[in-house]
């Protein structure tokens, strides 16, 4: 009996438990644990050094973190040199063999590496002399044998050789080179042709100028105290002695002028690697960063909840997940939203990015949605500090960045004063919906579904490594490069002979044409004037009632642009060496009959068929402008020329149709040309061509 | 920037130690319902990891429902009777938390790790997730989705991205362990809501479940807590009986049950006022709740299996696969240290010969792969441009003999001691780390403490017993070799 009423009395207890748990609403949490942030120790070193401290001694085991000064150089024909220093500065000093290197460090368990920019060592604290001491020599006295040097440019060799099936590394090579472009260092990206230009001598010169004590960074964190710390700084890296670190700006990143769609093909790709990346004008420490990174936390930094994945995965379905990222940088910064999707909802995703890059700027966040990711944020910042190693990188970063030096203590503070106009604000300066780079790593099934996107229709093709590709999709020519010109200028002298042709050609002495022209988005007349002058000058000018808006002229040495600017001014500009060449190749009546004079200069890709048409392709590079043209296999007229340059400012294309080809005075020109530069249209129509009419010299004249 | 390769695959394959400096203390005990508790106190820093541990993996599988597991762990985070579609991460966010989970051949892990003060929140959070899980057919649609497109990402779409499901399907031939935890495509199409209802009632159970929490507690009053929000979970099938009545109308349950629901209180269903409610729920939580595990077991090999996948590479690899000894065995972890010494660091054998010396592989490396039941070991090469496979192959057949005719060397031998000692320092630094060694460690050995223990286990193993283990295992007419070609 008394067993039953125990028992029953337990039964009940427990049913009283269940029954006190009320389970449908989440408990409150208490008040937040304060946070804390120690202060690091900080000290110079006579040479220059700075070195951040982070005394920690829960684990028997202290790092050294080197961060050399430099800021990144241009590579160019060397694009990858630093990367390769990089790689082989644990081959070898004076006084050790890389296998001894290699050795001694696994045998303490140590773990070091070196790159380009730095060094890094993490170390046992009973072997830490010996861990330094194979650091502090590979930092002083690397020496890059030979054979290393030969050996690690094949193993390059194979890495470049497996890029091309790698979508990751396809998609920020692309991604860099669109935005930063081959001026900006960002934007260099190793070759097989770039790798070979590297020699041995370039990356001992590269480490001598980039390995050194003045402006660089020493990070000490684990269990060491203060009074070794600066010993060891002193004796260890003290005494090292070096060169002034390498200062040096670049651009902050190009935007383009429209929506500009990038493709990479992966043969046999399953899922189309999509990202969508733009530079954003801003510096470490910007009194905007903390605002932009709440915009990109709700956007889609991170978590299940962000805009992006609520949309792409938990409601569309369309990937495993898709994040966007600002990447706020000394030397450029950039957004970017990327993700993997399936090869059918390649064109559907990114049709939902720019939905939401729409949405971000033009409807204000609820306060809801905004104090969750503030409380988000604060959340992750608390839990970083987990690690002894944050406290020291962020005293790193605020000595790099030039930060206020309260910038990580205020951070909670100026996170939780971010409100819902800052951030229409943010979306409003740094976003720009119509001027994105949308750049695809996939199947080629996917590509056409993409030319949507892009504001002028044309797709670029990008390689493995960034660069522009040339389509290949051409069938054999039944006729020479040269006969393709020929066939061309016979065509618009209306000859059956070149001989005869030629001859036309010959005796223009003077041409002048008279052309109108309406931009596609303004109702407004244009008025174009071009001349030539025998055997190469020309002028060309463009006006606008009356008023010149664009000269351009070449006296047959030298050439100038004027262009007018919005001041009412002008800019004068003149021709770069590589312009002139240019010129000096094609300033003639017809570019191809001056072309013809050195065949090396063109070469014919093949016979293309677009719209139902035949065509010879014939492509000839100048300087950084590559030009395509299209020739109708029947009657031999060009119909498309399509024009790559690359500028300051990035690449510029230029495409041009030609139609209504009629009679002027005995030569045949198009009447309309539909020119296409980025995504602004404009229709020229030819009104009037004078052949060996008076034309003054002075127009041509380069003062 | 510039450089375009990484050796990332390589280092994917590095194993941690599981290790600290001084002892971890903990607490651990059973709940009435069979659900076990860990709990660790670390004050160091003001955050905390809740975490539970549901042993079951890809391998409690059925074999035309692969993937499975996985895919369940997905849609256990679409809600519950008290947490509506997309809240879960809200909570979690709101907070100032993060949250995830994954799933193995063995077990389904799901943690939070938030500021301290959110203890009880994870807890709630997790019995929601135990006692009432909720899936629309939006959720189910939806993540059957993600999970195809994860398994593209992870898989498909990278180079030599199936290398571990060709592996694991060609050594096995009865076990589970023969398809991975991410499945085939076809069945995931093929799953079904009766699946998922079965799955839950059968292995979202307390006595399948373990509960691991570290960081800045007091463990008296996590106790607190842990008994409110998990101790009044029943035991038995109880907790199924009440999953039916939410489920279920009112003729389902009485057909399966033989009595209408109007019994059972629909606000708190295990306190109802009425005797037959109440002997029904009494009566299922005598009911035990058996756990079904996979008792097969894998043949041993009897030939060498050569097979060739066509892939979308470049450069052509190999693959050369045994079946290993069991995880937490004298075996296993004398494997271990055999392929720290082929494999583990710049000096290791495998990049010393081949990749630097012999210059035949772009990446070489060997690892083990310890599960519940026996796993197995690889070595693998991708080759250099322009070096024929075959060549490869050649050589590390030569490291593969050299461990098994040559005791290690004394240098090399402590070399690998010293390696794992900084291992040993490195790992279990984060709470989270520390929450889910602690649940592995008490799940798969019963042993917690084996966190302790981790220096120790290699102090009585020799270089003979390297070679012992090399001979055992790496049998030349037993074995996978496995070729990635590029298809054409």
């Amino acid at each position: 009996m008394k067993n039953i009423i125990l028992g029953s009395a337990l039964a009940l207890t427990s049913v009283f438990a269940f029954g006190q748990v009320d389970r449908t609403k989440a408990p409150v949490p208490g008040p937040a644990p304060e946070i804390n942030i120690p202060e690091p120790i900080v000290f110079d070193l006579d040479n220059g050094m700075k070195v951040i401290l982070s005394p920690n001694d829960k684990i028997p085991k202290v790092s050294f973190n080197l961060v050399m000064g430099s800021d990144p150089r241009l590579e160019g024909k060397k694009a990858g040199l630093s990367d390769m220093a990089g790689d082989l500065l644990m081959s070898g000093t004076t006084n050790k063999t890389k296998d001894q290197i290699d050795n001694e460090t696994d045998f303490i368990g140590a773990y070091l590496s070196a790159n380009s920019s730095g060094m890094y060592l993490s170390v046992l604290k009973k072997h830490m002399e010996k861990g330094l001491d194979l650091m502090t020599d590979v930092m002083k006295n690397a020496n890059f044998p030979e054979s290393e040097f030969e050996r690690v440019k094949k193993q390059y060799e194979s890495g470049l050789f497996s890029v091309k099936t790698d979508p990751s590394s396809m998609m920020s090579n692309a991604m860099y080179k669109a935005i930063f472009t081959d001026n900006h260092p960002y934007g260099e990206v190793m070759t097989e042709e770039t790798l070979n230009n590297i020699k041995r001598q370039d990356v001992i010169d590269f480490y001598k100028k980039q390995y050194t004590p003045a402006g660089s960074y020493l990070v000490i964190v684990g269990d060491i105290d203060e009074a070794q710390a600066r010993k060891i700084a002193k004796e260890r890296f003290g005494s090292w002695e070096g060169g002034v670190p390498y200062e040096k700006d670049y651009n902050k990143g190009i935007s383009p002028q429209g929506n500009r769609v990038i493709f990479v093909e992966k043969p046999g790709a399953v899922q189309s690697v999509i990202s969508i990346a733009f530079p954003v004008d801003m510096i470490p420490g910007d009194e905007n960063q903390i605002k932009l990174s709440t915009l990109n936390k709700l956007f889609g930094g991170g978590g299940f909840g962000t805009r992006l994945m609520q949309n792409l995965r938990e409601d569309k379905a369309y990937t495993y997940g898709a994040y966007s990222s600002v990447d706020v940088d000394r030397k450029g910064s950039y957004i970017k939203a990327q993700g993997s999707f399936r090869n059918e909802v390649s064109d559907s995703a990114i049709t939902q990015f720019l939905y939401e890059f729409n949405r971000i700027t033009q409807d204000m966040v609820t306060e809801e949605e905004l104090s969750l990711n503030k409380a988000s944020m604060a959340g992750s910042f608390a839990r970083t500090l987990e690690s002894p190693r944050t406290i020291a990188n962020f005293a790193l970063s605020t000595y790099r960045n030039d930060l206020p030096s309260d910038y990580y203590q205020t951070y909670l503070k100026k996170l939780s004063a971010v409100s819902e106009n800052d951030i229409m604000n943010m979306a409003k300066t740094y976003i720009t919906p119509n001027n994105l780079n949308i750049i695809v790593v996939g199947n080629k099934d996917v590509m056409e579904s993409l030319k949507q996107f892009d504001a002028d229709g044309n797709i670029e093709v990008f390689d493995a490594f960034g660069n522009p590709k040339i389509e290949t999709n051409y069938t054999e020519a039944d006729i020479s490069k040269t006969e393709v010109f020929e066939k061309y200028l016979m065509a618009v002298t209306q000859t059956s002979k070149m001989k005869k042709a030629n001859k036309k050609i010959n005796k223009v002495k003077t041409l002048k044409k008279n052309a109108v022209v309406v931009p596609n988005q303004a109702p407004m007349e244009l008025k174009m004037t071009t001349y030539f002058m025998a055997p190469n000058m020309a002028a060309s000018k463009m006006e606008f009632n009356g008023m010149v808006l664009q000269e351009e002229k070449f006296n047959g040495n030298k050439g100038v642009t004027k262009m007018m600017n919005q001041q009412g001014g002008f800019d004068t500009k003149e021709m770069t060496s590589e312009e002139i060449a240019d010129k000096k190749k094609t300033a003639a009546i017809f570019p191809e009959f001056s072309l013809l004079c050195n065949e090396s200069d063109f070469e014919l890709l093949g016979v293309e068929n677009r719209d139902g048409v035949d065509m010879y392709v014939v492509k000839y590079i100048i300087g950084k402008t590559t030009t395509t043209n299209y020739y109708n296999k029947e009657n031999g007229l060009k119909v498309y020329s399509e024009t790559l340059e690359v500028t300051e400012e990035g690449p510029q294309s230029i495409t041009a149709v030609y139609s209504e080809f009629t009679d002027f005075k005995g030569f045949l020109f198009p009447k309309k040309t539909a020119q296409m530069i980025e995504s602004v249209g404009m229709t020229a129509t030819l009104k009037e061509v004078e052949i060996n009419g008076k034309v003054d010299e002075k127009l041509f004249e380069v003062e | 920037m510039k450089r375009i390769f990484s050796a990332a695959l390589a280092t994917t394959f590095i194993f941690g130690l599981h290790a600290q400096k001084s002892k971890i203390d903990f607490v651990e005990y059973d709940l009435d319902n069979g659900m076990h508790v860990i709990l660790h106190e670390d004050n160091s820093t003001p955050i905390v990891a809740v975490s539970v541990l549901y042993h079951v993996g890809s391998k409690n599988e059925n074999p035309d429902r692969t993937g499975f597991a996985h895919f369940f762990e997905h849609l256990m985070f679409e809600g519950s009777k008290n947490i509506d579609r997309g809240e879960f991460d809200q909570y979690i966010e709101r907070n100032g938390g993060t949250l995830n989970a994954n799933t193995s051949q063995d077990r389904t892990y799901y943690y939070e790790i938030f500021s301290s003060n959110n203890l009880e929140l994870g807890l709630w959070l997790e019995s929601e997730r135990l006692l009432h899980a909720k899936v629309d057919n939006k959720g189910i649609e939806t993540q059957r989705e993600v999970v195809k497109e994860e398994k593209r990402q992870r898989v498909d779409n990278q180079p030599y991205g199936s290398f571990m499901a060709s592996a694991f399907d060609l050594l096995y031939e009865k076990h589970p362990y023969k398809w991975t935890p991410i499945g085939y495509m076809e069945h995931l199409d093929a799953a079904q809501e009766e699946d998922f209802i079965n799955f839950y009632k059968t292995f979202y159970v307390p006595s399948n479940a373990t509960l691991s929490i570290a960081g800045d507690i007091d463990i008296e009053e996590a106790k607190v807590l842990i008994d409110k929000y998990f101790a009044t979970i029943p035991k038995g099938q109880a907790i199924n009986l009440y999953r039916d009545y939410l489920a279920l109308d009112n003729d389902a349950f009485t057909a399966k049950y033989g009595k209408g629901k109007a019994i059972f209180n629909d606000k708190d269903f295990f306190n109802t006022t009425s005797k037959d409610g109440m002997a029904m729920i009494n009566e299922y939580k005598k009911k035990e709740t058996v756990i079904p595990r996979p008792n097969i077991v894998e043949p041993k090999l009897e030939k060498e299996i050569v097979d060739t996948v066509y892939d979308n590479i470049q450069l052509p690899a190999v693959f050369i696969g045994y079946h290993s000894p069991k995880q937490n065995t004298k075996e296993a972890y004398a494997l271990e240290m055999l392929n720290a010494i082929i494999s583990g660091g710049t000096s290791a054998r495998m990049n010393k010969n081949i990749v630097e010396e012999k210059e035949l592989a772009m990446a070489a490396f060997s690892f083990a792969f310890p599960l519940e039941d026996p796993g197995i070991a690889l070595f693998a090469g991708i080759a250099a441009k322009d070096v024929e496979i075959d060549s490869l192959k050649n050589a590390l057949d030569i490291e593969i003999n050299r461990a098994k005719n040559e005791l290690v060397t004394e240098t090399e031998f402590q070399k690998v001691k010293n390696q794992f000692e900084n291992d040993f320092y490195s790992a279990n630094s984060s709470v989270a780390g520390k929450a889910e060694s602690l649940a592995d460690n008490y799940v798969y050995f019963k042993n917690t403490n084996l966190i302790n223990e981790q220096l120790t286990v290699y102090d009585d193993i020799t270089r003979e017993d390297l070679m012992k283990v090399a001979n055992k295992y790496f049998t030349k007419d037993a074995r996978l070799v496995l070729y990635y070609l590029p298809k054409k």
